[in-house]
């Protein structure tokens, strides 16, 4: 069976994690997975829910080593965790706190054992191992599942690195405020630093100030991995970062101009990738510098009837882009925006039927619609809920929502309406949405 | 979990005292958030994040940026107050005060 190491370089005294300053190596990384690999129970798949970065890449090692699968719910509403233990009820939860998703058993990652066993080999997993399993919102209700392959992930990180000249550079160390529970997040710094021999972070700064004093905290040369929103959080405020060799950006566009800012600013160079569940990282570009996509190595692109396709050597069939795009030749491609139905919120990807599915089945909810408006003014889109429910309260159908949805796409506002302006076919046109928030808003400034 | 902001029950209760830098940074709130909620309903010593509105990260992030526009303040969240520092208006406005440089 063919098989890819667990690690892409090894030297047993490199240094793998910065934590407050004291540094974890690569040795010691693989004595941890040996030790938690013989303390995990019999069971095929894992919820691993550990926050500290570290923690969750010895978890994830170790589920790799005992044949296991990963986990990645889409949230961590209650609600999207306890559908995740209903579908996978034969799984058990890795935390780091006392995090519990019932019924599940959960055990608690130790703090590493500070031991480093000189005579342990470099896993070799099994190319076709499915090692995580991520989900999607789908348009008709439950999250459906997308398996990835150990060897997909392995090639996904190796042809990012590649794209990126990681191979040549010197070991450059990792921070993220992303979530490494996050297709991108465990993409980028999780698979990457362990591809390439690179280092990482345990934490995930949030406040501008955050991420330099975790910038501040690991050696030079520096990669940060990160969103628009906290790039924008970082050059609105002028943050004095230490030298930042590259920023790679993923979740959701990244204007040109703060591509440019941040360049000037932060003295680095600012990538941009493109990714989505069903096919992982597979394109990226110099935001500065292009407009045009450019397709990982290995990936090829093809018109259909139906829309545009990718295929790769490590996805078992085609897969079609959920977003619009153009191509340019069969490497490269432009990117129009998201279809009608998928949003993209601060990162996580739903669908608006679905929600609206999820609003409609709440107690006292006689019709309801997600809708997401055109308009600017705030920085982060939000959703907006129309809901017709003549005896229940705002509140109550927000207290529902919160433990089926992930909070993001949690409406604002909820717009309690008499009923919703559906035509004679029953659908509600977007048009017809629109109008009725201008002549909820033109009420509103009327004062009735 | 604490009471959120929009408990029905809440809703009519005078509102304690509230200092002006309260009521402002309400207004911050309510403005930078697109929240819609009444400033002067969000009452000082209640939570605001947590149930109900279910303030997250995002909002977070966002409202540091509000903040340290309008105050200079710059939040961390490795400053042992943070937890504190996010846990009302009030105790916002506190660590507001202590660190605001305009």
């Amino acid at each position: 069976m063919n098989r890819a190491a667990l690690l892409g370089l090894y030297h047993a005294d490199r240094v793998l994690a910065w934590e407050n300053g004291y540094s974890i190596t690569y040795g010691r990384f693989l004595s941890d997975v040996e030790a938690l690999a013989d303390l995990l129970p019999e069971k095929p798949t894992v919820i691993n829910l550990t926050d500290d970065r570290y923690r969750f890449l010895v978890g994830f090692a170790a589920a790799l080593v005992r044949g296991q699968t990963t986990l990645l719910p889409p949230s961590r509403a209650p609600g999207a965790l306890a559908q995740v233990a209903r579908e996978y009820s034969n799984s058990y939860c890795l935390v780091d706190g006392t995090e519990q998703v019932e019924p599940l058993p959960s055990y608690q990652i130790p703090k590493s054992t500070g031991g480093q066993n000189d005579t342990v080999k470099v896993p070799q997993i099994p190319i076709d191992h499915p090692a995580i399993v991520a989900f999607t919102s789908g348009s008709t209700g439950s999250p459906q599942p997308h398996f990835k392959t150990w060897g997909s992930l392995v090639a996904v990180a190796r042809s990012t690195g590649a794209r990126l000249g990681l191979m040549s550079s010197d070991q450059m160390t990792v921070v993220a405020t992303v979530p490494h529970q996050h297709m991108y997040g465990l993409e980028a710094s999780i698979m990457l630093p362990i591809q390439h021999g690179m280092a990482f972070h345990v934490g995930r700064p949030l406040f501008p100030e955050d991420v330099r004093v975790a910038l501040a905290d690991v050696p030079s040369p520096r990669m940060l991995i990160t969103t628009p929103l906290h790039i924008r959080a970082c050059v609105t405020t002028r943050s004095r970062l230490p030298p930042v060799e590259c920023i790679l950006s993923a979740t959701a566009p990244l204007p040109r101009s703060l591509a440019k800012e941040a360049e000037t600013l932060f003295q680095t160079r600012v990538y941009e990738v493109y990714g989505f569940t069903e096919a992982g990282s597979l394109a990226t570009r110099r935001t500065v510098d292009e407009n045009t996509w450019h397709v990982l190595d290995g990936i090829t692109l093809h018109q259909e009837s139906v829309g545009c396709s990718l295929h790769a050597p490590y996805l078992r069939e085609p897969v079609l882009f959920p977003d619009l795009v153009s191509l340019q030749g069969p490497h490269r491609f432009v990117l129009h925006g998201r279809g009608t139905d998928l949003v993209n919120i601060g990162g996580h990807r739903g669908s608006l039927n679905d929600l609206s599915q999820k609003l409609n089945e709440i107690e006292g909810v006689q019709d309801g619609v997600f809708f997401l408006s055109d308009e600017k003014g705030t920085a982060v889109t939000r959703l907006i809920a129309f809901v017709v429910a003549p005896d229940t309260a705002a509140e109550h159908i927000l207290s529902a929502l919160r433990t089926v949805i992930d909070p993001v796409f949690l409406p604002r506002p909820l717009h309690l309406v008499p009923h919703l302006p559906r035509n004679e076919t029953g659908k509600l046109t977007r048009e017809a949405l629109l109008g009725l928030l201008q002549n909820l808003h033109n009420e509103e400034r009327h004062g009735t | 979990m604490g009471a959120s902001w929009l408990d029905p029950h809440r809703r009519n209760r005078s509102v304690s005292d509230v200092s002006p830098l309260e009521a402002e940074v309400a207004k911050l709130i309510v403005r930078t958030l697109t929240l819609k909620v009444d400033p002067a309903q969000i009452q000082p010593e209640e939570p605001l994040f947590g149930d109900g509105l279910g303030l997250d990260s995002i909002d977070a992030l966002e409202l540091s940026l509000a903040i340290s526009q309008s105050y200079g303040h710059q939040i961390r969240s490795d400053d042992p107050d943070i937890v504190a520092t996010f846990a009302s208006l009030r105790s916002l406005c506190r660590s507001i005060e202590k660190h605001r440089t305009k």
